[in-house]
């Protein structure tokens, strides 16, 4: 009999082949512990992913929500001296209803059972406002108290500081006023500002009582309005428009306030979605490892399969299909976590942010984390899973039977989309294409430099070694080189972890490290500002009879900018090919003079002028660096200011590099000596007070003395902002957790990936006569090589990144947190040492038959 | 009778570094079907390489291998796993049972492959032949070495397939088991009439076969019928 048979094999498609699916449900049922780390990887990737983006969604439209509610009005014009006439005859003819406001620092004395001194904001208030938003106080009628008499309320927080009840009385400057209860809500009030400078609200009839309004005085006015529609505050503000850039003030929209909130968070979403990419992308590598590590084991799973018949496509589909189910179901419970950590955010985020924080779903975000997942899924298992269809049946035989790496059109066009994937989506999170390549460069370079760095080691420890050493030394360090060792994987993902994990210390530190402050022991801690020339040798003595040192005593003189180069500030704003910003040119500068520069200014270019000896002499004023490439001028450039309607030519004689934090006052504009001393000044004077008792003593007397001087004591402020930012630290921390345990996941599939390899070789070594402790020995100090050297490598890279993100990305000056650093990288050395040591307790804890037989 | 398999000049090389090994070196045999043949020789000498070869699991690096009229060096490997699937059984030295599976479900897997409806019941019957009745829905852990060589039996024979490869079917088994599983495979063997092709070291086991082939550095070196059988 002749046996002819024609290969007409019937192809099935994954969804029409039932054997498929019954096969991946028999393999799965016993291996949903193995496959714990690859849905983990998914559902934390994913939840950080979900919590974040929903966050963000949630912001934004909160935002957009409660943009009236914030300006408390459709529109306002804000301005620094009291509105001119001129332009309060316009407002009047619009028909909108209108509320005015004067804020102002000042100092309030607290006459309560609590007593003490603080500056505060200064809040009058005349008319409806708010005409949008809610101001909430307790008691209710509070604010009615407030418009009908010298009645004050303030914040909550200034209120339990200073224990006020409601018999209590405030003095602001001459008059004193009863407590009518305490602001709980206030539009535009909430939120940070409160922090740092905590408001308390009078009438705006009863601020002249105060006195504190005064020549110099900072006062900030504005004038709220309320329209009819949108349209027609567009309309009134086009009106007026004219005449308030006329008189130098400014406007401020319900539009520009959203943008200015939005640029405000901008940095927090830049951050935030940072972690979401780390996050996501070390959710990819959990997943890849860990589809790695299963379909290692699962490699005579598929020979026998294949000897019995099956196909490589059925054999891949097999552990394909639980990959996309898993994945699924990662995906849902990534969301639900997500979705879970959003409703926790708002709770620890609402301190920081001047918005009720509404927590709903966001599709969006949760479509996004199901399809990502599910791409996550799918694209990074079928990488290592495309090998299970080239497992050769002979395999069955002879396990160590190998076949050449086969060129597969799947696992190109795989590795082209795990290529394109976190390219595309750290440009779509980044919004912006660039900034997307610019992350994924920095991990593509990161993996490769740590490859590099593996290699590099092994050459170095095999062409280095140190043949003395004793043989548990010597075993340790040569699996690092010897055939199957996983030295440039564990490099890699150790590697890539620490970078990652540092590199968001690293940018955390550096964000924190925006504010800079005095610390110094010589520097200023406190600053009295608006002293009259009158008061400045009774302040003087104040302070000297307090035995406290005088660091600085300047003149602070107003003025404004009238023409640059010949060029009058109405032609520069007219001329629309001149992009000098308006507010530079229209803002009120407040300029001092002196013969020398102080410690915390360096002269960059030009001369320094110290006195103008005669008056026919041309003055030169010094410029500080920034500001002169914001209008535009340079060394011998003309700049006319108009110091109280007297007109001053000057010219640019140098430009100066100033250390704002340090030593404050500095200023913009320094002139030399012998022109503004007749001008209208006021005085700032800073000191050093290092004893609380001493420092509220003189507060006291200061405020008594001279009710109108307001003193800013910056280690309080320092003090409010270390808090802050704590803070922000812990929320920045508690989303790194995703990162982090990802990062954590990852290592743990790398180490028990070079579990197998190692497995058989310890047994061996055991049943030759190794000790428990030498193996455990021999374990621990291999990982400890490699958790160094892997460690080393991510943070110096993360220096790299870190330089690159905080300077060009997020816009902040670089800062390194040394002692944080060599934590990370203990930390990573101690974890992969545990994480090692973990995976060789099964072959410490059975006997080496047992292992053995496992083996067979 | 008519061959179901024959070898024809076969050569396979593995590469080495920078040399190449030669396994097998220019066999060439035929089995007529129905007939039973084993393959002897001492470690090394490529015998389990030329089962595989036979069988479909690899290719040869020269000569040709004609499996129930097929020609396996024009066939890539999922052909040659539908090759197998219709035509080949297979037992393992170490069994390779699915560990994840039942027995029952282990020795459905080759006709589920196939597509083919009611396997349980066949399997069912075949699992009461080998002498596991009661163990069905045990898996591979549960069950001893003997037992799970018989879940094997039972698997390779489910498919009834025209030619059985069996790689030292004894070599992890006491005497006693080796015994009653060298009975099974010969018994149902026979009931199916089944073509068997053993490879073994146990000579006394190579005699149960009708014909006995013994390699040695990759060569054939000896091809005679069976003293016991022949």
């Amino acid at each position: 009999m002749e046996y002819i048979i024609k290969i007409k094999k019937e192809k099935k498609n994954l969804f029409r082949d039932k054997w498929v699916w019954r096969m991946a449900w028999r393999d799965a049922r016993h291996n949903f512990s193995r496959l714990f780390l690859f849905m983990s990887s998914i559902i934390l990737g994913i939840a950080a992913l979900v919590a974040i983006n929903s966050f963000n969604i949630n912001l934004q439209q909160d935002i957009d929500v409660q943009a009236k509610d914030l300006l408390g009005a459709d529109f306002s014009v804000n301005g620094n001296r009291p509105f001119e006439a001129e332009l309060i005859a316009a407002f009047d003819t619009i028909q909108a209803a209108q509320a005015s406001e004067a804020s102002m620092a000042s100092m309030a004395l607290f006459m309560t059972s609590t007593p003490g001194t603080r500056l505060v904001r200064l809040m009058a208030l005349k008319g409806d406002f708010p005409f949008y938003g809610e101001l909430i106080t307790q008691p209710a009628d509070a604010y009615t108290k407030v418009r009908s008499g010298p009645f004050a309320m303030l914040d909550t927080n200034l209120a339990s500081q200073y224990d006020v009840s409601s018999d209590d009385s405030i003095k602001l400057g001459n008059q004193v006023f009863k407590v009518a209860g305490i602001v709980e809500k206030i539009p535009g009030g909430n939120g940070i500002t409160s922090t740092f400078t905590p408001s308390i609200y009078i009438s705006l009839d009863y601020l002249d009582s105060t006195g504190l309004v005064q020549f110099g005085s900072r006062v900030n006015y504005k004038q709220y309005f309320k329209t009819q529609n949108d349209e027609e505050a567009d309309q009134y503000l086009e009106y007026l428009k004219p005449e308030i850039r006329k008189h130098g003030h400014s406007y401020d929209t319900v539009q520009g306030r959203k943008d200015n909130l939005g640029d405000a968070f901008q940095n927090l979403y830049r951050f935030f979605n940072l972690l979401a990419f780390v996050a996501l992308i070390l959710g990819c590598i959990g997943v890849a490892s860990s589809v790695h590590i299963y379909v290692r084991e699962k490699r005579n799973f598929v020979a026998v399969l294949r000897c019995v018949g099956a196909s490589g496509w059925q054999a891949f589909n097999i552990f394909f299909i639980q990959a996309i189910i898993l994945g699924m179901i990662g995906s849902v419970i990534g969301v639900a976590s997500g979705l879970f950590i959003q409703f926790v955010l708002p709770t620890i985020l609402q301190e920081f942010i001047p918005l009720d924080i509404s927590v709903s779903v966001a599709w969006q975000a949760v479509i996004q984390g199901l399809i990502i997942g599910l791409i996550i899924s799918v694209l990074f298992s079928i990488l290592p899973l495309v090998s299970v269809r080239f497992v050769p049946p002979l395999s069955v035989l002879r396990t160590n039977f190998k076949t050449d790496i086969k060129f597969s059109k799947t696992r190109i066009i795989t590795i082209a989309l795990i290529v394109l994937f976190p390219l595309s989506f750290a440009a779509y999170q980044a919004d912006s294409l660039k900034t997307g390549a610019l992350f994924f460069a920095g991990l593509a370079a990161a993996f490769g430099c740590l490859a590099l760095l593996a290699r590099f080691l092994m050459w170095l420890v095999k062409r280095y070694f140190p043949q003395q050493w004793s043989f548990i030394w010597r075993q340790s360090l040569s699996n690092l080189f010897r055939p199957n060792n996983q030295t440039t994987v564990l490099v890699v993902v150790i590697g890539l972890g620490a970078f990652l994990v540092a590199t968001l210390n690293l940018i955390q530190n550096s964000l924190l490290n925006q504010v800079e402050f005095v610390g110094g022991e010589n520097e200023s801690n406190t600053i009295l500002f608006d002293i009259q020339p009158y008061q400045k040798d009774g302040v003087v003595k104040l302070t000297e009879d307090h035995t406290l040192p005088i660091h600085q005593l300047v003149p602070i003189v107003t003025c404004r900018i009238s023409s640059i180069n010949s060029k009058t500030v109405r032609e520069i704003q007219k001329d629309t090919t001149d992009s000098i910003p308006n507010w530079a040119i229209t803002r009120e500068y407040r300029v001092t003079y002196r013969d020398t520069l102080t410690a915390s200014e360096e002269l960059m270019e030009g001369e320094y002028q110290s006195q103008v000896a005669q008056t026919s002499d041309s003055i030169f004023v010094t410029i500080s660096e920034g500001m002169h490439e914001n209008l535009e001028v340079g060394i011998g450039d003309t700049l006319v200011f108009d110091v109280q309607g007297i007109p001053v030519t000057t010219y640019i004689g140098g430009i100066r590099k100033v250390n704002w934090p340090q030593d404050p006052p500095n200023f913009v504009f320094v002139f030399p000596e012998g022109v503004l001393e007749q001008a209208p000044q006021v005085w700032v004077l800073t000191t050093r007070i290092d004893e609380q008792v001493r420092a509220a003593q003189y507060q006291r007397e200061l405020v008594t003395s001279f009710p109108n001087v307001s003193l800013i004591d910056l280690t309080l402020i320092l003090s409010t902002i270390n808090e802050f930012f704590d803070k922000v630290a812990f929320v920045i921390q508690f989303m790194a957790l995703f990162s982090i345990a990802t990062g954590l996941l990852v290592l743990a599939g790398a180490v028990i990936n070079s579990k197998y390899l190692r497995l058989r070789e310890n047994v061996l070594l055991r049943t030759l006569g190794a000790l428990k402790k030498q193996i455990t020995s021999m374990t621990l100090i291999e990982y400890g090589y490699l958790g160094f050297f892997a460690g080393l490598a991510g943070i110096v890279l993360s220096l790299i990144s870190g330089w690159v993100l905080a300077e060009f990305f997020f816009e902040v000056k670089f800062f390194a947190d040394v002692s944080g650093l060599i934590t990370i990288w203990m930390g990573i050395v101690m974890l992969t040492m545990l994480v090692g040591w973990l995976n060789t307790r099964d072959v410490i804890r059975s006997s080496p038959l047992e292992v053995l037989r496992k083996e067979v | 009778m008519s061959e179901i398999l024959a070898v024809e000049h076969l050569t396979k090389t593995f590469k080495t570094g920078e040399s190449e090994l030669t396994v097998l070196d220019d066999i060439s045999f035929s089995v007529p079907e129905g007939s039973s043949l084993s393959i002897v020789g001492p470690s090394g000498s490529g015998k389990t390489t030329l089962l595989g070869l036979c069988a479909g699991l690899d290719v040869p690096s020269s000569g040709t291998i004609s499996l129930v009229g097929i020609k396996l060096n024009a066939l890539d490997e999922d052909d040659r796993a539908f090759v197998r699937n219709q035509q080949v059984g297979f037992i393992f030295q170490n069994f390779q049972l699915l560990p994840t599976l039942t027995a029952m479900e282990n020795v459905a897997v080759p006709v589920e492959l196939r597509g083919e409806k009611g396997v349980s019941k066949k399997a069912k019957a075949l699992l009461e032949r080998v002498g596991l009745g009661g163990r069905l829905h045990h898996y591979p852990s549960q069950l001893s070495g003997g037992e799970q060589q018989r879940v094997a039996i039972a698997r390779a024979f489910i498919s009834s397939p025209k030619i059985l490869f069996a790689d030292e079917p004894t070599g992890n088994l006491d005497e006693e088991t080796a015994d009653i599983i060298t009975e099974l495979i010969f018994s149902i063997n026979r009931e199916q009439g089944t073509t068997l092709v053993l490879v073994t070291h146990n000579l006394e086991l190579a005699e149960h076969t009708q014909r006995i082939i013994r390699m040695k550095g990759g060569k054939l070196v000896e091809d005679r019928k069976s003293m016991m059988v022949g």
